[in-house]
């Protein structure tokens, strides 16, 4: 049975003076991560501000901890954990809460739906496909916040079960049964809009 | 040809489990295979859509990329802020209370002379703009009284 990656197990303490080969270069680190990362957030709290501040936030804590990264995991992974950290944090924070209702239940003018990848479509085909892209934005928005982060990492920042475990802490199978309901949910919401 | 592919063995498949049967299945069926199609070009799209919206935001906040790299001085630089405001909050209520007792002084200086003044005031035996007057009330009267005291000697001698 595989047993939940924490931050803690992740890492380990070694010399802090001594920071280990990914971490040497940090400012590397930060423009190779920082899409990527600021991607997964922003996907997930919907509020530009909110996840700049939670990038930024992200890559201090790495900076911080770089010391003790023990590399039993890449340093995109590592990275990751610390980002749906900080996501789980902030949905969970009691005082947000309201807000988040609000903004769920608010028209979102600024959706990821607005920017449909170039593709050479009619202009029938494309607004096709904007649709479904909504209906799966709209399907995100409305998943637990497990199901979002797990379906994100998979489909948004395509990462493998595995890595996914280990980013957010949970089992291979735990992961699976999230990404299963996300999917289906996403189904659900193309069968009814689309 | 086996059954078409049920709503959760699609979303097996999108996982990538994806059993024998199933993938011999798509293989002979197009209408299962569009299915997976489909929704794989949308979950593509999907993705594509997020790379832009997020490579957009991010083209915005590029000159928050700056400070992060040199994030502990930043954080820093914010202490020290916060540290000036707080000094700053300290210092202005103790120096305006360490100069308030020379004004103070002041004040009760100008205090009491303006009482002293009017003492002076109040003391005179006739108001200020009758004091010529008093004067030369007084002259009269000296010049009266030596005039009186001169006869009355002059009466004496003639006795």
């Amino acid at each position: 049975m595989k047993t939940a990656a924490t931050p803690e197990a992740m890492m380990t303490a070694v010399d802090l003076e001594q920071p280990p080969a990914p971490f040497a270069d940090f400012d590397s680190v930060v423009r190779l991560h920082w899409p990527a990362v600021f991607r997964f957030i922003l996907a997930s709290v919907r509020d530009r501000d909110a996840a700049e501040s939670l990038t930024q936030d992200c890559f201090l804590r790495a900076h911080r901890a770089s010391g003790r990264f023990r590399g039993d995991c890449s340093v995109h992974t590592w990275l990751m954990q610390i980002a749906v950290n900080l996501v789980r944090d902030r949905a969970r924070n009691r005082r947000l809460q309201f807000w988040n209702r609000a903004r769920a239940t608010a028209v979102d003018f600024d959706a990821a739906s607005n920017w449909i990848p170039d593709e050479d479509l009619s202009p029938e085909a494309r607004l096709l496909a904007r649709e479904q892209v909504e209906a799966v934005w709209k399907a995100a928005g409305h998943l637990s916040e497990r199901q979002r982060t797990v379906f994100l990492l998979r489909f948004v920042e395509e990462m493998q079960i595995l890595e996914i475990a280990a980013a957010t802490g949970m089992r291979e199978g735990t992961v699976k049964v999230h990404l299963f309901r996300a999917l289906e949910a996403v189904r659900n919401q193309l069968r009814r809009h689309v | 040809m086996s059954r078409h592919l049920s709503s959760q063995r699609i979303s097996m498949w999108m996982m990538g489990e994806r059993a024998v049967d199933d993938e011999r299945h798509v293989r002979e069926c197009a209408e299962c295979a569009g299915e997976l199609a489909r929704f794989e070009a949308t979950l593509s799209r999907f993705r594509g859509s997020v790379q832009q919206w997020s490579d957009r935001h991010a083209a915005a906040s590029e000159r928050v990329a700056g400070p992060v790299r040199n994030a502990p001085i930043m954080w820093r630089l914010r202490w020290a802020a916060v540290a000036a405001l707080v000094l700053l909050a300290v210092l202005v209520p103790i120096v305006r209370v360490t100069h308030r007792p020379p004004a103070r002084a002041a004040m009760a200086q100008a205090d009491a002379q303006l009482l002293e003044e009017v003492d002076a005031g109040v003391s005179r035996p006739v108001p200020l703009p009758m004091e010529p007057l008093l004067q030369l009330v007084a002259s009269d009267t000296s010049d009266t009284t030596g005039a009186t005291g001169k006869e009355n000697h002059e009466t004496k001698q003639q006795k």
